[in-house]
Order: C-alpha cells, then sequence, then structure tokens
C-alpha cells in the first residue's frame, strides 16, 4: 500500500462515510448528488432521444409523452440535453476542484509546515487571487485564451486553489506543532513523508467538505459562463448554453430555460446539503449528540 | 579514543547554544559521557537543566532555526553523528537510535491505525514490506505484551490507554532493534501502577536485546528501580556521573548532595527535608564558571572557572564537576 493510498484510505474516508450515514441531511444531499451524477454518467442509456437530433416540426414544442421535458427551439429534445449536458457540467467542475485540491493542498500543507518567509509570500499571493470573484477570474481567463472547455477548468481550478490552500494551512499550523510530528522526525521520517502520511490525513476532512462546497461553486461558475456564452460551445449541451437558449424564447416557452435551471438547483443543493452535513459531523462543536 | 569507540555511544564535550534575542547561549556545555551495551544510564535533573536539549542533540533534532551544537561529538560506534547531514541522520534515527516520548497520548497520530504506526517504521528502515511488514509489527505488539494484538492491530490510538499507547510507542521504537534507545521521561505522564509496568517492560526488553539505553527522568524513585549508572545535570552541565549506588550513597557534589537530602522519605521525619536555597540562574545570566556557585555552600573563589568533569582517586567511575570535592577526595584518600 503506498503511503498516499493509506493516508487517503482509512480515516478521512472511513469518517466521511460513517458522517454520511450518521448525519440524515449529509445523507439526503449524498443521495441527490449520486442520483444526479449516474444520470449524468448513464446519458448515454438513459437519453430516450440523441441530444444533438434537430427537427423543424418539434421546435419549441411543449413537453409531451415521447418528450417529456419539450423541445427547444431546434427541436432537440429537452431531457436528453439535460442529461448529456450533466455530464459537461460534472466533467468541468469535478475535475477543476479535484486538481484545485491537489494543487491547493499541496501549497497550503506545505505552507503551514514550512512556515516564516515561504509562508507569507505563497499566503499573499493566495489572497491576490482570492481577491478576484469568481466570475470575473473565468472571464479573464476565458477571454484571454479563448472558449474551450480546458481553459474552463483552468479558470475554474484558479479561483478554487486559493481557498484549498487556506483550508489546508490552518490545520497544519496546529497538527505540525504535535508530538507525534516530532516522533516522527525521531523515527527518522523525512519532511515529506511527515506531510503526505501524517500531516495530509489529519487535514483531509476539512478539505472533503470544502470540496462539496466548491463543487457547487464550481457548477455555478461553469454554468454562469455557458450562460455569457464563455463556457462551452454549442452545439454541445451544456445547462449554463441551455439557459442562455432557453431565454430567447423564455416567455413562449418557458420550460427550454426552467428545465436546466431546475437541473443546477437539484445539484447545488444536494452538494451544499452533503457539505454542510459534513461540517457537521467532522466540527464536534456543531455535533448535537 | 580506542575505550570509546567500542561504546555503542559516547558523547564527547557536546556544547549546545540557543539563541535568545540575537545573542547565543550555551544551554548545555561540555556533556561527556558513555553508555555500555545492555547498561542503563540515567539523566537526572531538575525542568530545564538540559535533559532533553542532551537527548535532542544526540538524535540530531536540535532546531534549526534558534539552535545548534557549539563543540562536541557524538559518536555511534565509533562514528560521529555531528557532521551529517540531515538524510544522513535520517537513516539513523528510528534505526540505530530510538527514542520514547514523555507523553504517550499525543505522540501517536490519531487518524492511522496503530499497527500501521509501528509496521511504518519497518517500512521505512528495513526492507520489510507488506505482509512481512505487518506480521513483524504485529510480533513486536505482541513482544509489548498488548492483549489481543491481532484484534487491535487495527485499531486506533483513541481507543487505547494511556499505558497500552506507551507500549505502541515502545513497540514502535524497538521495530528497528535500534543499538540505542533514548527513553525521555517515558512514565512521567502514566499512573503509578502502570509506571511499574513499563518499567518492568523496558528493563526486560533491554536486557533481551542487550541495547544500551538513556533514561531521562526528574524521579528518583524510578533511577534507584532502573539505572545501572547516574548522570546528574544542573542548568546544562553534567556535574556527576556515577554507579547508581555509589550515587545514592556517596553524592560528591554539593548538588546532587542536596537533591538526595530533599526527596521525602516514608520513614523519616518530614522536618529532615531540606530544600536548596535559590534558584536556577536563567539562561541569560548563567555564571561563566560553576553553574551552582550562587547556591552552593562549600563556595570558594576557584568557583569563578569551571571545574573540570574528574574521577575520583578512590573510584575513577566516579567523576564529579566540583574544585572543592574533586580536590578533598584526591588528597584525603
Amino acid at each position: 500500500m503506498s503511503p498516499l493510498a493509506v493516508a487517503m484510505g482509512r480515516g478521512a474516508w472511513a469518517r466521511l462515510g460513517a458522517g454520511i450515514r450518521h448525519h440524515k441531511m449529509a445523507a439526503f444531499g449524498a443521495g441527490i448528488v449520486a442520483l444526479m451524477v449516474l444520470s449524468a454518467l448513464l446519458a448515454p442509456w438513459l437519453a430516450p432521444h440523441d441530444p444533438l437530433e434537430q427537427d423543424v416540426l418539434l421546435r419549441l414544442a411543449p413537453p409531451s409523452a415521447e418528450f417529456p421535458l419539450g423541445n427547444d427551439s431546434f427541436g432537440r429534445d429537452i431531457l436528453a440535453r439535460i442529461l448529456w449536458g450533466g455530464r459537461v457540467s460534472l466533467y468541468v467542475s469535478t475535475l477543476s476542484v479535484l486538481i484545485a485540491i491537489f494543487v491547493g493542498g499541496a501549497l497550503g500543507i506545505l505552507a503551514g509546515y514550512i512556515g516564516g518567509l515561504f509562508d507569507r509570500v505563497l499566503m499573499a499571493a493566495m489572497d491576490v487571487l482570492l481577491s478576484f470573484p469568481t466570475l470575473v477570474m473565468g472571464l479573464l481567463v476565458v477571454a484571454m485564451l479563448g472558449p474551450t472547455v480546458g481553459n474552463l477548468i483552468l479558470a475554474i481550478t484558479l479561483t478554487a486553489v486559493a481557498p484549498f490552500a487556506r483550508i489546508a494551512r490552518a490545520p497544519t499550523l496546529t497538527v505540525k506543532e504535535r508530538d507525534f510530528v516530532e516522533a516522527g522526525r525521531a523515527l527518522g521520517f523525512s519532511h515529506l513523508r511527515i506531510m503526505v502520511v501524517h500531516i495530509l490525513p489529519n487535514v483531509m476532512d476539512d478539505i472533503l467538505v470544502m470540496a462539496a462546497l466548491w463543487l457547487a461553486t464550481a457548477i455555478r461558475t461553469e454554468a454562469s459562463l455557458s450562460f455569457i456564452g464563455l463556457g462551452v460551445r454549442p452545439p454541445t449541451a451544456s445547462w449554463g448554453g441551455m439557459i442562455r437558449e432557453g431565454f430567447e424564447n423564455i416567455l413562449d416557452a418557458p420550460w427550454l430555460a426552467i428545465f436546466p435551471s431546475i437541473a443546477i438547483l437539484v445539484v447545488m443543493f444536494g452538494l451544499n446539503m452533503l457539505g454542510d452535513g459534513l461540517r457537521d459531523t467532522s466540527d464536534p462543536r456543531l455535533r448535537h449528540e | 579514543m580506542s575505550k570509546a569507540s567500542q561504546l555503542p555511544l559516547a558523547v564527547d564535550g557536546l556544547t549546545t547554544a540557543f539563541r535568545v534575542e540575537g545573542r547565543w547561549y550555551d544551554a548545555i556545555r561540555d556533556v561527556s559521557f558513555s553508555v555500555a551495551r545492555n547498561e542503563t544510564l540515567a539523566l537526572v535533573g531538575e525542568s530545564g537543566c538540559g535533559k532533553s536539549i542532551t537527548a535532542l542533540s544526540i538524535m540530531g533534532l536540535v532546531p534549526k532555526a534558534n539552535g545548534r551544537i557549539t563543540a562536541g561529538r557524538v559518536l555511534l560506534d565509533g562514528r560521529d553523528l555531528v557532521p551529517l547531514d540531515e538524510t544522513e541522520m535520517e537513516t539513523i534515527r528510528g534505526n540505530a537510535i530510538s527514542m520514547i516520548f514523555q507523553e504517550p497520548m499525543t505522540s501517536l497520530n490519531p487518524v492511522l491505525s496503530i499497527g500501521f504506526q509501528v509496521a511504518e517504521a519497518l517500512r521505512y528502515h528495513t526492507p520489510l514490506t507488506g505482509e512481512a511488514a505487518r506480521a513483524r509489527a504485529l510480533a513486536l505488539l505482541e513482544h509489548v505484551k498488548i492483549p489481543s494484538a491481532a484484534r487491535r492491530f487495527d485499531d486506533y490510538p483513541h481507543q487505547f490507554s494511556g499505558g497500552m499507547r506507551q507500549r505502541v510507542m515502545i513497540a514502535i521504537a524497538l521495530a528497528c532493534s535500534p543499538q540505542i534507545i533514548l527513553a525521555d521521561e517515558p512514565t512521567t505522564a502514566l499512573d503509578v501502577t502502570i509506571q511499574a509496568q513499563v518499567l518492568a517492560l523496558l528493563a526486560e526488553l533491554k536486557s533481551e536485546t542487550g541495547m544500551a539505553m538513556i533514561f531521562i527522568t526528574h524521579n528518583l524513585g524510578v533511577v534507584a528501580s532502573i539505572a545501572d549508572r547516574v548522570a546528574v545535570m544542573y542548568a546544562g552541565d553534567l556535574i556527576e556521573i556515577a554507579p547508581v549506588e555509589e550515587l545514592f550513597e556517596h553524592p560528591m557534589h554539593p548538588y546532587t548532595e542536596a537533591l538526595l537530602s530533599s526527596i521525602p522519605r516514608v520513614d523519616r521525619d518530614a522536618g529532615d527535608l531540606k530544600p536548596i536555597a535559590g534558584q536556577v540562574p536563567p539562561i541569560t545570566a548563567m555564571p561563566s564558571g560553576c553553574r551552582y556557585a550562587d547556591r552552593c555552600p562549600l563556595r570558594v573563589p576557584r568557583c569563578a572557572t569551571m571545574p573540570p568533569l574528574v574521577g575520583l582517586a578512590v573510584d575513577p567511575n566516579h567523576q564529579v564537576r566540583c574544585w572543592v570535592r574533586a580536590a578533598d577526595e584526591s588528597v584525603g584518600a
């Protein structure tokens, strides 16, 4: 077993699981998220129609038995597009949050562990990143580098690195002073090993709670950027893009914008419930029992 | 030096300085002692006398930001550890020299299972991996007498009592069969009954493996029960070193004398207890000569220069750092 597998595998995930099982809100949130993720993953099998197939006769058609959520301005099936769009939204947001956890977590632990000038310079840089509102940062990156999925991920990652660095640094500052770090040094462990095997698992709880909340933010940012046309390019379905297309016909055919909005709402609601629930279970001061 | 090079550990003239408000002060001065195989040397002294600094200096763990070894050698099997770099020291720590800490409650990582923490030292320092490391770790836990060790292997530290956790710490320290074990007040945080069990376990393990043990404590009762020899420290100086019975029966240094007569004993009147007048000088205002001089009833002008640690004429194994007493004995003997 690699040190990283151990560090991630035992304590934190086990506690995460227990937290979800014992906390109703967290379990409910996790259920919603799992359902949405599954439906996106299984889109090719679940979707009744091709999300790109156009049909002029079905232009702006209201919900029907064959097309339960109606059709858009090109006559495409909205249900299929929501399922396929979920893949894009979840892919972009999950990947950017994962990169942000990795980079931000590593920077935060390094800064907290090394301390001194390194810590101050790095955290000042993070403060600069934090000062950009998420959407402004997204606009900046996508406008400069072009609206591709890769740049979208880069933009969201850039806004999420700083919060993860902060959340990882704070507990590192206290954990590094604990006796087991000194004991690890006395056992000959290198600083790198102490950071990865001994400090990371103590910091994982906080990072996982943040991850759930930031996934919601990332989904929203992706939708916002797609809404203003800087995200995923048509005809590929994405929730933000669908809302924008629907916006043009909001009065004659409101279902175009409403259904993808509901999809975003439900996922964000689930993720926030999960994140808040996890925070409750990981923070003993908020524990009720 | 040929004699010292055969000993597992010899400390020679070790001086470690710390920076306080921009100036360097010696926290320990000219500390010299050695430990033989299968021998327990107790390092005693009050809080802040430099016992733990001595241990950290031997381990090469003096915090670099404001501390450094300014003189002396730490010879492990004749090889000086002081000039070694961090990477070389990492192969020695936990392997040839291990340390047991005072606080078993906080010296184990709360989010890693105890089995993993014992096996980790093995995986790191020995070629053992996977199942082999796990099996050896389990054997170690059984060796330190953890009841139903196999069942408790994957338990976390909070599921263990203080005494059991200290046994786990001992198992970790012993994992790579060290030649030297540095025990820094390993029983201070434990109940008296558990203390006795842990001391017995340490003594048993030491005689089994033949390792040398440096036992740091301020508890003279513990010293009497576990040590072969005793080194007494005062304000960063090693002032007296002698076989345990010799030290208790014939303390030579005025501080050792005063220390022994300040232990409460059930068979004596409490009125016989003599507190030591005065206080340890702060590190920023240490006298350059004998650091006990200010509180010493035997003070003479010569005490303004630092006395050497010399063996007594009657018994060269009994060394004392005192102008008055060393002279008395060598002349009067």
